[in-house]
């Protein structure tokens, strides 16, 4: 199985069923496979701050869910995740693809990349990194039921050593 | 209903307090998303209670928060009230409502061209912004402006019949608001969906 095979699974058992995205590259097969499952309400966003609301109204209306996006929405989030999903008490998975670290062609992407576990850190969110296919279920898994237990966000990176990167540049 | 289609800039007649009140008389069974501001105060103003989910920074999210809430219950009406300052600052929610355009969201957005708990500093709907062009052109496709009192409440009869999703800009008046809902976050949290998931 392909990591993205092994996630799709796991939100499935985990009934992370709204899922929010900004799309990205490596995140495409993924979203596409959602959209093709009537099990999940994907809702795709303009902006990836709008996910933090959706997924408060949906968990408050008995739903899960999650954020896939890539880190640069992270840094587009950090309020909505400070003042509404932190204070409220509202837990998610944050599904991150990883930009700025190993194979990075473009320099505007680096900061941000470089800068998104300090800034988890500095909310008290907790974050995982899928390096290898075989840890990728263990790690959705505990993610998952971390974030649920916590009644806040976790995190998974996915790292560019698992996924690869871009061959341009 | 009053002046569907057309934009209006500035402010109107209508009190949200009163307006506020008549809405929660007209269906006190709707879950209610109130975003930062007088929208909430006014909204705990009319009696507070469990279905209010009042948002206390955020500014921006009440309408990404209310379409969340309407996906995950679709049975149920589904109401925000922002002002004019938070709509202005997530106007991509427009585009997303429209684009998942549940028919059980009501989105009013209190109108009074201010952001008016700051000291009142005009936003750009008091000069060149029309909210209810932006709504069309987001592609919603029930849309309302309102001045005065008796438009909403002709209007509210609509809005809460026919399917939405529908954006509301009510003009309103220039009165503050004095109340304040409860501030724990994890209570009005909690119970906001002890009362949605009974």
């Amino acid at each position: 199985m392909t990591w993205t095979d092994i996630v799709f699974e796991r939100l499935k058992a985990n009934c992370l069923e709204v899922v929010c995205h900004v799309p990205d590259s490596v995140l495409a097969p993924l979203i596409t496979r959602a959209e093709a499952d009537p099990f999940f309400t994907v809702v795709p966003l303009t902006r990836e701050e709008e996910g933090i609301g959706v997924l408060t109204g949906a968990y408050l209306g008995g739903r899960r869910g999650l954020l896939m996006m890539q880190v640069s929405g992270l840094g587009n989030s950090v309020n909505g995740l400070a003042s509404l999903a932190i204070p409220y008490q509202i837990p998610f998975l944050m599904f991150i693809s990883q930009r700025g670290e190993l194979g990075e062609f473009n320099a505007a992407q680096i900061a941000m990349g470089r800068a998104a576990r300090p800034v988890l850190d500095a909310l008290d969110i907790q974050h995982f990194t899928l390096r290898r296919v075989d840890e990728v279920a263990i790690l959705t898994d505990g993610a998952i039921k971390t974030a649920y237990t916590a009644q806040r966000p976790v995190a998974l990176f996915l790292s560019t050593e698992m996924v690869g990167w871009k061959k341009e540049g | 209903m009053g002046n569907e289609g057309q934009g209006i800039k500035g402010r109107g007649l209508i009190n949200r307090l009163g307006a506020t009140r008549y809405l929660v008389s007209r269906v006190p069974q709707a879950l209610i998303v109130a975003g930062p501001g007088n929208a909430k105060f006014d909204l705990a103003a009319t009696g507070d209670r469990p279905q209010h989910f009042y948002i206390w920074n955020s500014l921006g999210l009440a309408s990404s928060v209310g379409l969340g809430l309407a996906l995950a219950q679709p049975k149920q009406q589904v109401i925000v009230l922002d002002g004019d300052g938070g709509t202005l600052m997530n106007p991509g929610a427009l585009v997303t409502i429209a684009r998942m355009a549940p028919s059980n969201l009501l989105h009013i957005v209190w109108d009074n061209g201010q952001y008016q708990l700051t000291g009142g500093q005009p936003t750009a709907t008091a000069t060149v912004t029309d909210l209810v062009a932006m709504g069309r052109g987001a592609g919603l496709q029930h849309v309302a402006a309102v001045t005065t009192m008796s438009e909403f409440e002709v209007g509210l009869e609509t809005w809460l019949t026919e399917p939405g999703p529908w954006l509301v800009v009510a003009k309103i008046d220039e009165s503050s608001a004095s109340a304040r809902p409860p501030k724990d976050p994890v209570w009005i949290k909690l119970r906001f969906m002890e009362t949605v998931n009974k």
